[in-house]
């Protein structure tokens, strides 16, 4: 059975995805010895991919995108290719990566090994600790659990193929979803959507459609800043508790992070 | 600055590194413990091992215990089972103990980072 990492790359005027999914799927050969297929709307030419999938893009969204606690900037978000992953991954077990996803060990070989025909990310940690993660638990302060499409592994069953037209029509449908699930703010966020699909799923209380990702992920918010890689050894500056603009130093080792802040993920990997 | 508060907030600082260095290596022990048996997964606990063992005392052989996911699973040897668990939890801790006293007794946050 044919096995991969497929992942999506849409640049906007100031964050360099493309770069980013090349640095992941650099990662992704190393720690997980799997093929990267690339989903973008540019031409791409590196060998480092597998694939090289276009996608026309349906809309995009204007997000405000963070670097660090004192500096922000609205930006073109184009995220809805992620629905199509299904119809879009040429393998029949596809683990589905964020480009800001930072891998340094090989936990995630296990989705390929375990039984359930659908994983997605559940357990990730906070590396501040003091944050108020409620908005990761569940969708709202009254609605459905919080999944996270950072980390989606699917197989190609009849099952997984009705999710995602679920997904699809949950995308064409938003404004209805979104009122339905009681979230704020303006912005399609595929978290959200993944979560409604999940909870339908599931028969619209809490089952076992889908299963979390073995472990847990570490993550940082836009709020915190990379400040160096060296291999598989990352630096943060993770924003202070009530401190706006000071940080505590962090050093990760050997352990993949989720890296939300795109400029400094970016600016990192110039300086790698 | 009073001399005293600036010596407090200096250690203060250090601990709120050493804090979160401390937590990042807890993190991966938790997920060191994970152990992948047949598609399943097991957190390696200290009941997890006792009860391997209490199964071994009376003389079972094969078992079903049920993962960290619910989904109950079919151990075909339990003794051999325990042994790879028993293994899982030693290296674990193992990495976990060394890198928490090389850690444990940094006093800079230049040493804490390894910068």
């Amino acid at each position: 059975m044919s096995k991969g990492i497929l992942v999506f790359a849409f640049n906007n005027s100031h964050i360099n995805y493309i770069s980013q999914a090349i640095e992941l799927s650099k990662r992704a050969k190393r720690h997980l010895n799997l093929p990267v297929s690339i989903v973008t709307d540019i031409e791409i030419q590196n060998s480092v991919f597998d694939n090289v999938i276009f996608y026309n893009l349906k809309s995009q969204n204007i997000k405000q995108y963070y670097d660090g606690s004192l500096s922000n900037k609205g930006l073109a978000f184009k995220n809805d290719a992620r629905i199509a992953a299904y119809d879009l991954s040429p393998y029949e077990e596809t683990l589905v990566l964020d480009t800001d996803f930072l891998i340094a060990d090989d936990k995630l070989i296990h989705c390929f090994k375990q039984k359930n025909d659908f994983c997605i990310l559940t357990n990730a940690v906070d590396i501040a600790g003091f944050r108020d993660i409620r908005e990761f638990c569940h969708v709202s302060d009254k609605s459905v659990q919080f999944y996270w499409a950072t980390i989606v592994f699917f197989r190609k069953t009849e099952l997984n193929k009705i999710f995602f037209d679920l997904l699809n029509h949950i995308y064409e449908n938003w404004y209805h979803y979104k009122q339905v699930y009681q979230i704020e703010g303006r912005t399609y966020r595929n978290d959200h959507a993944f979560s409604i699909a999940i909870h339908i799923m599931n028969g619209f209380v809490d089952n076992d459609f889908a299963v979390p990702i073995p472990g847990s992920v570490l993550y940082t918010t836009d709020r915190d800043i990379l400040y160096e890689i060296d291999q598989d050894d990352f630096v943060f500056l993770i924003e202070k508790e009530k401190r706006l603009g000071e940080y505590t130093l962090v050093r990760t080792k050997n352990q993949s992070v989720h890296v939300m802040n795109k400029f400094s993920l970016d600016e990192a990997l110039k300086n790698e | 600055m009073d001399e005293r508060l600036e010596k407090a907030i200096e250690i203060s600082n250090i601990m709120k590194t050493l804090s979160g260095q401390k937590k990042i290596l807890k993190e991966k022990y938790q997920n060191d413990l994970l152990f992948f048996y047949n598609g399943s997964q097991f957190l390696v606990t200290y009941d997890l091992i006792s009860f391997c063992n209490t199964l071994i005392s009376l003389n079972q052989e094969e078992h079903i215990l049920v993962d960290d996911n619910g989904i109950p699973t079919l151990i075909e040897n339990i003794e051999d089972f325990r042994s790879k668990i028993v293994d899982t939890y030693a290296q674990a801790s193992n990495r976990y103990y060394t890198e928490y006293n090389k850690l444990k007794n940094k006093r800079s946050i230049k040493d804490i980072i390894d910068l």
